[in-house]
């Protein structure tokens, strides 16, 4: 296969000859650097120009301080909706078998290859007020589905499915059962044995999975902007704010919201890497 | 460390063990179970999705197949194909190298890295959008140097690929890293020392370990590029012949009242990125059992 | 070279093959257009005219091969006003402005893009009018016959959001406006506080505030709303859609004057000033202005007002931004500033 002799001369380490490592790394902290780091910069450099005063004084407009803690609330709301159903869906899907199960499978994985946008204009299309659905839930309830906060948890779980499941599956697979085999031959019943032997196995994929929900939904903007209504200080979320801030040229509402999103972006994702890193330090149950 | 949902593939593939013989609480507690998650995920997921099939069907297979073939979709089509086949590209060559050096190298600060390349998961399509707005725009940043080199940015194909660039930086690296971490040293030390260079020792020796995860990772780039709507509203503009990709396009058909064009597109566009990740999977889990 | 060689050649290959068959437009030349080599218009408009520049295009087009003999491509971009004119300030590179509100052309001015004075004959800079109207639905159920319906309990309007939209900032001073002539029942004439409370108990029953106008009103179409407050011309090209709402025209509403300029910056990049100045003068033609008043839009046309006048009913108070508001310079910053009277009035009205 290679064309050189076999030498005796073996070299060291398998790693290239240090210029080639010199290229290898500059060329992947330039590709960080542009990507990333540089636009990152730029922002912050943006939204402090007026120093943290005046970032907060942008960020605490009642606008847009009411979209921040609106992002805010619809996002934990799925999260914890998600984290729960997130964890039954993994736990019938490993520990039960029953037909439409691979289906079922496939399902979970769909929102991850559906466009947010499509998302947004599948939502309204069967829960908007001229659908048979919202329309019903309209005259019956007085409820709104769509443009109304319902609508933006819809939507938020809808595109975060994926993200519990698949956290919370593979923890549960590898899960040893001989803890939960002895503690049905001590006498314990099936709910007593899920609560206090097999989910606090799981509690750092679910937290994982769940917190890593939330980062996205924060962020939420395709399905949103067609699904919200966008009224400040009922409907409109932090990113929807955020693009009429940027359509009017107003730079430092713009930049400062992006701040605040960055910031919790940045440091749910730390965190998540952090948690993730801790199962898999600690030892299988 | 991956942000990601771990190796779906993996987690897909497990069979259920069967559970002890239990009683019949137990089993009525089991339907209970699956019953409510069946219709969660019919609810939540697979009504809206019937709901797109009605809508685009509502006049009929054939005005699908007429709205698709209009010029301004197809050209959608292809801006949005492009934007995604150099956004793979780019991700292919760099963001492999990135993983190598994550995985292979030491050096202070990974914990950031890593984070970094897990930001875009989580960031705002639109703040992406608005910070290359800020360096590209007319009063942006990196403005006179873009007026000397005649290049646009903004408004622009490039500042959509950027952009794209962003938000899909994180699928590769976190497919190709559980592998390449896994995938040990010895062979890539037999190979060094008979003789192969470092680059001969990747290419036959590491990158054929690393073909599914790679394979994988270019896949969810490709799909998730396709599906890049708020950043590349900001930075684009929506300029219909210039600038207008195939999410852009079903927001401007929604407003022009062109429903069958709008959910014909969003058909298309959802049913293309899905073929690809199944089918994707399918293969790889074809190639295992092999 | 064995297979693995082979391969990556092959996708190299292919790869370099797409990119070089990639999708670009026209791209526009530095060059003064001959009468040969093709031109490249970009028009930057707002939401509304859509449909008429859909069929104002071509027929120019057309004309320009005649008499230029130059083949001429338009690439069109339809945001909200305001989200347009930022647009074409942060390096959208629009040949002609074409916009819903005179302060939206201004900004653009401001950004030093356009370097003349757009105000001129035949009418002043204005291509079109319309007025603002409520579209309601079939039949009329809720009764809406005039301002002072709308602030009616619990009703559900539909205005988009004046922060990009030029139409929602119609709207706000149509209403102010006929509050303060004392053409809104039970608000007296001239009274700023009671103005401003009315314009309040409106916003109240604001359901949704989309981006543009034509967004609001397609909103509605799908159900959401009782009235939408718009643009003559959005109802107008709805109906002709085939939507089966109403047209409701209040006795007193606004003027809605909508201005069109060349961008000079970009045209002399470009080189297609001659070709944007005769789109221009085009739009003024009577043929362009039969075809602005075909989709909906109140001609500035003496001739073409006659000939329309069954479709476009006189209003009985007709008032202009100039006469009652001194103009957009000083009625922009009064309503939409940071402290303006609309601004504050939408964060009291909202506080959930």
């Amino acid at each position: 296969m290679t064309t050189a002799a076999p030498t005796l001369t073996s070299r060291k380490t398998t790693r290239p000859a240090p210029w080639g490592r010199w290229a290898l790394k500059s060329a992947a902290f330039s590709y960080l650097a542009v990507l990333l780091v540089i636009p990152l910069i730029v922002i912050f450099r943006d939204g402090l120009s007026e120093g943290v005063g005046g970032l907060w004084q942008a960020i605490s407009l009642p606008i847009a301080w009411s979209a921040l803690k609106l992002t805010l609330w619809t996002s934990a709301v799925m999260a914890v909706i998600n984290a729960v159903m997130g964890t039954m869906t993994a736990y019938v899907l490993v520990r039960y078998t029953f037909p439409g199960k691979s289906v079922l499978n496939a399902v979970v994985d769909l929102p991850l290859a559906i466009p947010t946008l499509v998302t947004g204009v599948m939502l309204v299309l069967l829960y908007g007020p001229q659908s048979l659905i919202g329309g019903w839930f309209q005259d019956q309830f007085g409820w709104g589905i769509i443009f109304a906060r319902p609508g933006i948890v819809l939507a938020l779980l809808f595109i975060n499915y994926p993200f519990v499941v698949r956290a919370v599956q593979p923890v549960l697979e590898n899960f040893e059962r001989d803890a939960e085999e002895a503690a049905a031959t001590l006498g314990a019943g099936s709910l007593t044995i899920f609560w206090r032997v097999t989910l606090p196995a799981l509690w750092l994929p679910i937290a994982s999975g769940a917190l890593l929900s939330f980062a996205r939904a924060i962020g939420e903007f395709g399905s949103i902007v067609i699904v919200s209504g966008n009224l400040p200080l009922r409907t409109q979320t932090a990113a929807v704010y955020l693009l009429g801030e940027v359509e009017s040229a107003n730079r430092q509402g713009a930049s400062a919201m992006s701040i605040v999103m960055l910031s919790l972006a940045f440091g749910l994702v730390l965190f998540v890497d952090w948690l993730r890193q801790r199962g898999q330090q600690e030892p299988a149950p | 460390m991956s942000a990601l949902p771990p190796d779906s593939a993996k987690a897909r593939g497990a069979s259920a063990r069967p559970g002890r013989i239990s009683g019949p609480l137990d089993i009525w507690r089991r339907r209970l179970m699956v019953g409510i998650v069946i219709l969660y995920a019919a609810v939540l997921i697979v009504a809206p999705i019937v709901g797109l099939l009605a809508g685009a069907l509502a006049d009929g297979v054939g005005a699908i197949v007429s709205a698709l073939s209009q010029p301004d979709v197809l050209a959608a089509f292809k801006l949005t194909v492009y934007i995604a086949l150099v956004t793979v590209a780019i991700h292919g060559v760099f963001g492999t190298i990135l993983a190598w050096v994550l995985v292979r190298y030491r050096f202070r600060g990974r914990w950031l890295v890593n984070g970094l390349i897990d930001l875009p998961f989580a960031v705002s399509p639109v703040v992406v959008g608005y910070m290359l707005l800020l360096l590209f725009g007319r009063s942006g940043m990196l403005a006179p140097l873009l007026d000397v080199f005649h290049i646009k940015v903004a408004f622009a194909v490039p500042g959509m690929i950027l952009a794209t660039l962003f938000v899909t930086l994180p699928f590769l690296p976190r497919e190709v890293i559980p592998v390449l971490s896994a995938f040990g040293l010895e062979q890539e030390q037999a190979a060094a020392t008979l003789g192969a260079s470092g680059w001969q020792t990747f290419w036959r020796v590491t990158f054929p370990a690393l073909r599914w995860g790679f394979i994988y990772g270019i896949i969810l780039v490709f799909a998730r590029a396709l599906g890049e709507f708020g950043a590349v509203l900001v930075i684009g503009g929506g300029i219909q012949g210039r600038t207008e990709t195939v999410t852009l396009f079903i927001f401007r058909a929604l407003d022009e009242r062109q429903y069958v064009g709008a959910y014909s597109s969003a058909l298309a566009l959802g049913l293309l990125s899905l073929l690809l990740v199944v089918g994707t999977d399918l293969l790889r889990k074809r190639v295992k059992r092999e | 070279m064995n297979t693995k060689h082979l391969r990556t050649l092959t996708i190299v290959l292919a790869l370099s093959l797409l990119a070089s068959c990639a999708p670009r437009a026209a791209t526009p030349t530095a060059e003064p257009n001959g009468a040969s080599s093709p031109a490249n218009l970009i028009l930057g408009a707002y939401t509304t005219p859509r449909e008429a520049y859909g069929e104002l295009i071509p027929l120019f087009a057309a004309q320009w091969k005649d008499k230029a003999g130059q083949e001429v491509t338009f690439e069109e971009s339809y945001l909200g006003s305001g989200a347009q004119s930022r647009a074409i300030v942060e390096g959208f590179e629009a040949d002609v402005a074409a916009l819903s509100l005179d302060g939206d052309i201004r900004k653009i001015a401001d950004a030093g893009l356009i370097t003349h004075d757009w105000h001129t004959p035949p009418y002043n800079g204005m291509v079109s009018t319309s007025i603002v109207s409520f579209a309601v639905r079939k039949g009329n159920p809720e009764n809406i016959h005039d301002w002072a319906d709308l602030a009616k309990p619990g009703l559900k309007i539909l205005t988009p959001d004046p922060k990009t939209s030029g139409g929602a900032q119609w709207n706000i001073l149509a209403l102010y406006g006929a509050a303060l002539r004392g053409q809104v029942e039970g608000i007296p004439a001239g009274d700023e506080a009671a103005a401003i409370e009315f314009l309040k108990s409106v916003l109240t029953n604001v359901i949704a505030l989309d981006k543009g106008a034509r967004e609001s009103i397609t909103n509605f179409e799908t159900g959401n709303g009782d009235v939408a407050i718009t643009y003559e011309n959005e109802i107008l090209v709805g109906q002709e859609a085939g939507q089966d709402y109403e047209l409701i025209i209040p006795k007193s509403t606004i003027l809605i004057e909508n201005p069109v300029a060349v961008v000079d910056e970009y045209v002399d990049q470009h080189g297609t000033r001659e070709v944007a100045e005769a789109f221009v003068r085009f739009l003024f033609s009577k043929e362009a202005q039969e075809i602005f008043a075909k989709h909906g839009l109140r001609s500035l046309d003496a001739e073409v007002v006659e000939a329309t006048r069954a479709q476009y009913p006189p209003v009985t108070d007709l008032f202009t931004i100039g006469d009652q508001f001194g103009g957009w310079a000083e009625a922009g910053p009064k309503f939409f500033g940071d402290t303006g009277i609309y601004s504050r009035a939408i964060t009291q009205v909202q506080a959930p």
